[in-house]
């Protein structure tokens, strides 16, 4: 198993996060966006991340541009002949997904794994429109990857023995996290439990328990949380929030995931969390909270 | 036993050199830098040959050992007919913990003891594996050997050694100073008995590793008595991008305020302190000390860089009551003359007399910096490690 040229499909936060993190453990990254345009901005993304690293002394100006110099912009899908692996990271639509995996499985090399990030969305269904659905699995990074050592491995119905042992090497031994082994299910671990767990605490603020103030400090204090969940909302997105729960409450059916009256009125408003500057509470341009 | 490979493993380069031990001559060296890239950089330069620098792809340890072995051997840029005349190999391998003290021969228990140490030296130690194993594959039944960096210092009395700190670390997780360079410092020493023509059990020295990383090592009776390197060669001086001493609460405290992770203030106490953070410009002592008439910062990191250094001299004067000599080795300690001059010039009290016209000569000699009536010699000798591990190779094989 030779892990060196990886293909990132889609440049946003978590595309944008994945290249980087593969570049930093020393790999060739071909990031692939639908226009040039994209790509700069996904780039200059990076590059700005980058510079916040080294504001954090975390690296040197000379490591960032080694690691720059490691990610190809890509625009024509068929230099993906040359990489080892795809790691596809597009926007949570089954159809969309479902193009861009026919077209992998055209251009690619016949015996490399196709992974998807999907955080929701069935992999034995994106896996179905691909030739042989055995390289087929879902590699799900957290936001912020770099800083994230967890991934969960997603095997769909038909992923192969030999993907999933491909796949479990690439991530322990090549970029070195801790893989977990998830079956395809709505959710799979960590979205499941912690979009309940957001909910919950939607569902509290919303009954006047607790302020939202309290509601993180209860959590973030009592039980060692990073940040509570109305700040984890606000950073993941509460859109992507409410995306993730609806679609748990389509495939379950069960009432438990219900979103909350709160989260959907909070999207309408377009009050989307870090991103938009406010959600329930308010973020500058770094994204660091205003106290 | 005439002919000896010496090679320097790193996780994405591997630096060689070929001896010929009749005279300690060096046949040819070189380098493999960018290992596991589209485009490795490969320079070999023989003796009495042309020089070779060019760009190929080599994609992990073995074939870089591959490529090694290709150039000694080649018919245009070769110096040895075939493969079969390398006698033995000798590698130099930066930790060898509590245990390998000594240079040794490689068995299986060599190799898994080096594995063992991984944690204490993550970056080192499992590149210099990888070395072995590839020279192993390729010249099997040659005999190999290992050369520590920390094994010098494996003479320190456990008074230099501890750590004041729970006892249980060092049990459990080997918290202890090891001290690094040891093969310089070694070097170093043996050569100042040799120029002073003494007995090396007879002096009381002092030798300044400093390059871009940098270390002082009180040598007593020929064994180093204390070195300012620690468990991490982070300890000890100021360096060029690494902090060396500062109060160990500041780390939590910048950990606190700044949210740094364990990986962050890691990278900027190593790659972003010393010379490079106060002077804001350089951590290259020449663009330093180019600078310092016209760049406060400039002369304020020269002289924190210069002061540190000189308090380490004085406190091992008192860790070996007294010193005789005083050595200066590696990039700065063999080519800065005012660094040397400042020190020097603030050494009175001990009977330092800095002779101007001996330490402004630059050549790669050993020689002397002081005038002939100082009672503490100062000296420069340019250090050779490479020589050191081919010699204990032979060595060991003789034997």
């Amino acid at each position: 198993m030779i892990f060196k040229k990886i293909g990132v499909i889609g440049g946003g936060t978590m595309g944008q996060g994945i290249a980087e993190m593969l570049s930093k453990k020393g790999l060739d990254v071909y990031l692939v966006e639908k226009t040039e345009q994209l790509l700069e901005q996904a780039f200059q993304m990076i590059e700005i991340s980058l510079d916040k690293q080294i504001e954090k002394w975390a690296i040197t100006g000379t490591e960032k541009k080694l690691i720059l110099s490691r990610i190809h912009k890509i625009t024509d899908k068929s230099k993906l002949v040359e990489v080892d692996m795809v790691i596809e990271t597009i926007t949570e639509n089954i159809e969309m997904k479902k193009r861009v995996f026919a077209e992998l499985d055209q251009v690619t090399k016949p015996d490399i794994v196709l992974a998807s990030n999907t955080s929701t969305l069935s992999l034995t269904e994106i896996a179905s429109v691909v030739n042989d659905p055995g390289r087929v699995i879902g590699l799900h990074f957290l936001h912020p990857v770099s800083r994230i050592d967890l991934v969960e491995l997603i095997r769909g119905l038909r992923t192969s023995e030999e993907t999933y042992e491909q796949a479990k090497y690439f991530t322990e031994t090549v970029i070195q996290k801790k893989g977990i082994m998830v079956f395809d299910s709505p959710g799979y671990v960590t979205t499941r439990l912690i979009c309940i767990l957001i909910n919950e605490a939607l569902h509290t603020l919303q009954e006047g328990v607790a302020s939202a103030e309290d509601i993180d400090s209860a959590m973030r204090i009592g039980y060692d949380f990073r940040y509570g969940p109305l700040e984890m909302c606000d950073r993941f997105g509460l859109d992507a929030v409410l995306a993730a729960m609806e679609q748990m409450f389509r495939e379950y059916g069960d009432l438990k995931y219900r979103p909350s009256v709160l989260l959907k009125k909070m999207v309408r408003a377009g009050n989307l969390g870090v991103k938009t500057g406010e959600g329930f509470f308010k973020y500058d341009r770094d994204g660091d909270r205003i106290q | 036993m005439k002919k000896i490979l010496v090679i320097n493993a790193g996780s994405s380069s591997l630096k060689y050199q070929l001896y010929d031990m009749s005279d300690e001559s060096v046949l040819a060296k070189g380098r493999v830098e960018r290992i596991g890239m589209d485009t490795s950089i490969i320079v070999h330069e023989p003796k009495d040959r042309e020089d070779l620098r060019y760009v190929e792809e080599v994609l992990d340890h073995t074939a870089a050992v591959r490529v090694v072995l290709q150039k000694l051997t080649d018919p245009e840029h070769g110096v040895i007919g075939s493969i079969d005349e390398i006698d033995a190999v000798g590698h130099r391998i930066v930790h060898g913990g509590e245990k390998l003290t000594q240079s040794m021969i490689i068995d299986d228990h060599v190799k898994q003891e080096i594995r063992r140490l991984f944690d204490l030296a993550p970056l080192h130690n499992p590149a210099h594996l990888m070395g072995i194993m590839a020279m192993e594959a390729n010249l099997p039944g040659v005999p190999q050997t290992v050369v520590f960096d920390t094994a010098f210092h494996s003479t320190m009395p456990p008074m230099s050694y501890m750590y004041p700190i729970p006892k249980v670390l060092y049990k459990k997780h080997m918290v202890r100073r090891y001290g690094f360079h040891g093969t310089s410092h070694q070097y170093v020493s043996e050569q100042a008995a040799k120029f002073l023509n003494k007995q090396i059990e007879s002096l009381k020295i002092i030798t300044c590793h400093i390059g871009n990383g940098a270390s002082v090592t009180a040598v007593k009776d020929g064994q180093s008595f204390d070195t300012s390197m620690g468990m991490t060669p982070l300890e000890g001086l100021m360096m060029g991008t690494r902090s060396g001493d500062i109060d160990p609460a500041i780390v939590p405290y910048a950990m606190v305020k700044e949210e740094l992770t364990v990986n962050e203030v890691n990278s900027m106490l190593n790659k972003h302190s010393g010379l490079m953070a106060i002077s804001g410009l350089s951590s290259d002592m020449r663009e330093i000390t180019d600078s310092m008439d016209s760049d406060p910062n400039a002369k304020l990191a020269f002289d924190m860089f210069e002061y540190r250094l000189r308090k380490y001299i004085g406190s091992y004067v008192a860790a070996l009551n007294g010193v005789d000599v005083i050595v200066f080795t590696a990039g700065i300690g063999e080519n800065s003359v005012v660094l040397r001059k400042q020190v020097c010039e603030n050494l009175t009290y001990l009977g330092v007399k800095l002779d101007v016209e001996r330490n402004a000569v630059r050549s790669g000699e050993d020689r002397r910096i002081t005038t002939d009536d100082s009672t503490v010699q100062v000296l420069v000798i340019p250090t050779n490690e490479e020589l050191m591990i081919a010699r204990d190779t032979h060595r060991l094989l003789d034997q």
